[in-house]
């Protein structure tokens, strides 16, 4: 794609207690793609996320690296400028749609709150565009559910709520934060669907932080992987998914009980647990539950080409990730 | 062993009721369950599964004896819940243990995992504190922990060791019923996979049942030898996990199974 990337983080590392957490973290999300950035709790991907949007908790710092958001730096603004890029030009929907919402505002009102944030909106004007956009995101009696309260409304009806008050301003990026892991498995689906539609028609390129690779191998266009901290393999969806260059890939996607998988059968577990910040081993962060580790690991592998199509993996094994998969 | 069910339930209702008004008139009862029946044998998983709000994890409750039927039998080992005295209830609820979504929150976090994974024992006069210490060890060693992990407090531990620990102390009774509700859904994926290993290894080595709740299907797939699939407080379908999924009846069961995310990329290979 010639298109400048939508956003663009390079070297990003941020700090809790002088701790790297996330730890010299390079990605990017070309125009109308979504990119899927995966991992297990504490691998810093919230956090990543969070850093994008300077909204990062009073304990993390962001310490190093750049941020670009349609070919401008966004990490050096102040608050106050970054106000007028959140909502406007960033998209945010969380994993908790009801506690996302407030509870004692009418949803109209929320809609058209975000709305005129970007300017002065008549209200009937602003009422109209908060009805249709409720439509837009498959909300049924739209008019009526304008004039109601979240605890009215279920859990996947105020994730539709939440994306539509994302989308509203027509965002250039959305970051969704596990969006549907919160989500009954028939909601899940239907936000899903939901999701690709709108990328599909107002060309939004979507960050999605997620957990699940289902998820991630039904929407995303591409993939990074992270453990410890860093970005451990990274490329198309197919080519991640189908021949994994790094063993953690391949683990993280043989240790997930399948629909169509063996049933009663001792699953490929991962051994060990995720290290914290503070006990990250040298060299290859995965090398103490890796099965193909030797002697080289204790050197940090760089993340390099694999294959084709922009497939990269930090691995001295890669060649061997068959074996374990 | 007896041929008959380890658990049977039937035809059972739990409702609560709902008030409204301030002169406190009852309204409709919420029929949290609403007339389900099933067997449970011994050494066997069955799976209740649904979306929030079906019941599922209500149903466990009133099999543990934590909320009260409104009406319909649940027999233990042959024995109707509602008719025991406190001696045979004592007995009944070492019998039938369980197992919690939230590791964090089903711990006391003041209390050693040990004294926590013997409390059971204690509360039931098992044992002399000796006795019960090294049971502590023996049900560590058995859940992957070392005999150490006694001594020190839920806080020095991960989500997947507390729900370890969790496990161990299910298991102090020697139970013969273990209910999981959604056991595995707060963890990771690695952790998820070993706790999984873990209960297969234990059904296998002690021949617990399991009444496994859960929402998800691709984990009740692997584990369940039986589904109950439940939708507003009663069971839609229910059978062996190769009907449920290969033959579905019911076109609620249809739309879950259609629900999960099962794109070619992320099938086995061969």
């Amino acid at each position: 794609m010639t298109d400048a990337p939508v956003l663009e983080m390079r070297d990003v590392t941020v700090s809790i207690n002088g701790n790297p957490v996330v730890d010299h973290l390079s990605l990017h999300v070309d125009p109308g793609e979504t990119l899927a950035l995966v991992g297990e709790s504490g691998c810093g991907k919230s956090l990543t996320a969070l850093s994008v949007l300077n909204l990062l908790p009073d304990v993390a710092t962001r310490s190093a690296g750049a941020i670009n958001l349609q070919g401008s730096r966004i990490d050096t603004l102040s608050q106050r400028q970054m106000d007028a890029v959140r909502g406007s030009r960033i998209g945010m929907i969380f994993q908790e749609p009801v506690a996302s919402l407030d509870p004692l505002m009418r949803i109209g009102r929320q809609i058209t709150e975000a709305l005129r944030l970007s300017g002065p909106v008549s209200s009937t004007e602003a009422e109209k565009r908060a009805i249709a956009m409720l439509d837009r995101v498959g909300i049924r009696e739209p008019a009526l559910r304008v004039t109601q309260y979240p605890f009215e409304l279920s859990g996947g009806m105020c994730q539709r709520v939440m994306i539509a008050i994302a989308m509203i301003r027509q965002p250039a990026l959305l970051i969704a934060d596990e969006p549907t892991t919160a989500l009954d498995v028939t909601i899940q689906a239907q936000i899903l669907e939901l999701m690709a539609d709108l990328r599909r028609d107002l060309g939004t390129a979507v960050l999605l932080i997620t957990h699940d690779m289902g998820v991630v191998a039904e929407i995303a266009d591409r993939i990074a992987v992270m453990y410890a901290g860093r970005i451990v393999e990274t490329g198309p969806v197919n080519e991640v998914l189908g021949t994994p260059a790094h063993p953690y890939t391949a683990l993280l996607l043989r240790t997930v009980p399948r629909i169509d998988g063996p049933r009663k059968k001792m699953l490929p577990a991962i051994e060990g647990i995720v290290p914290e910040a503070t006990d990250w081993p040298e060299g290859c962060r995965f090398r103490d539950r890796c099965p193909l580790a030797t002697e080289i690991c204790a050197e940090m592998p760089p993340l390099a080409a694999k294959g084709r199509e922009s497939h990269r993996a930090a691995c001295w094994h890669s060649d061997r990730v068959a074996e374990v998969a | 062993m007896s041929i008959e069910p380890l658990i049977q339930v039937r035809d059972l209702k739990v409702h609560f009721p709902v008030r409204r008004g301030f002169l406190g008139r009852h309204g409709d009862p919420v029929k949290a369950v609403d007339g389900i029946s099933f067997d449970l044998s011994a050494g066997e998983t069955l799976a209740i599964v649904g979306e929030s709000g079906s019941g599922k994890s209500t149903t466990g409750y009133a099999i543990l004896g934590m909320e009260q039927p409104t009406s319909g039998t649940i027999m233990i080992a042959g024995q109707d819940r509602a008719g025991m005295n406190a001696t045979d209830r004592r007995a009944i609820t070492r019998r039938v243990q369980i197992v919690f979504q939230d590791p964090a929150s089903a711990l006391n976090p003041r209390m050693s995992i040990g004294d926590s994974i013997t409390e059971p024992l204690q509360i039931h006069g098992i044992g002399s504190a000796k006795s019960r210490r090294d049971k502590a060890a023996e049900l560590l060693a058995l859940v992957g922990l070392q005999p150490n992990a006694a001594n020190r407090l839920p806080g020095a531990f991960s989500g997947g060791q507390r729900q370890r620990v969790v496990i161990a102390r299910a298991l102090a009774l020697d139970p013969d019923v273990i209910v999981c509700d959604e056991a595995v859904s707060a963890l990771d994926v690695s952790i998820q996979s070993q706790i999984l290993n873990l209960l297969l290894q234990l059904q296998g080595d002690l021949g617990l049942a399991y009444l496994f709740i859960s929402h998800d299907l691709s984990v009740v797939h692997h584990i369940a030898d039986r589904i109950a699939v439940m939708q507003a407080g009663v069971i839609v379908e229910q059978g062996t996990v190769e009907a449920i999924f290969d033959n579905p009846q019911s076109e609620y069961t249809r739309q879950l199974l259609d629900a999960v995310p099962s794109s070619p990329l992320l099938s086995p290979r061969p």
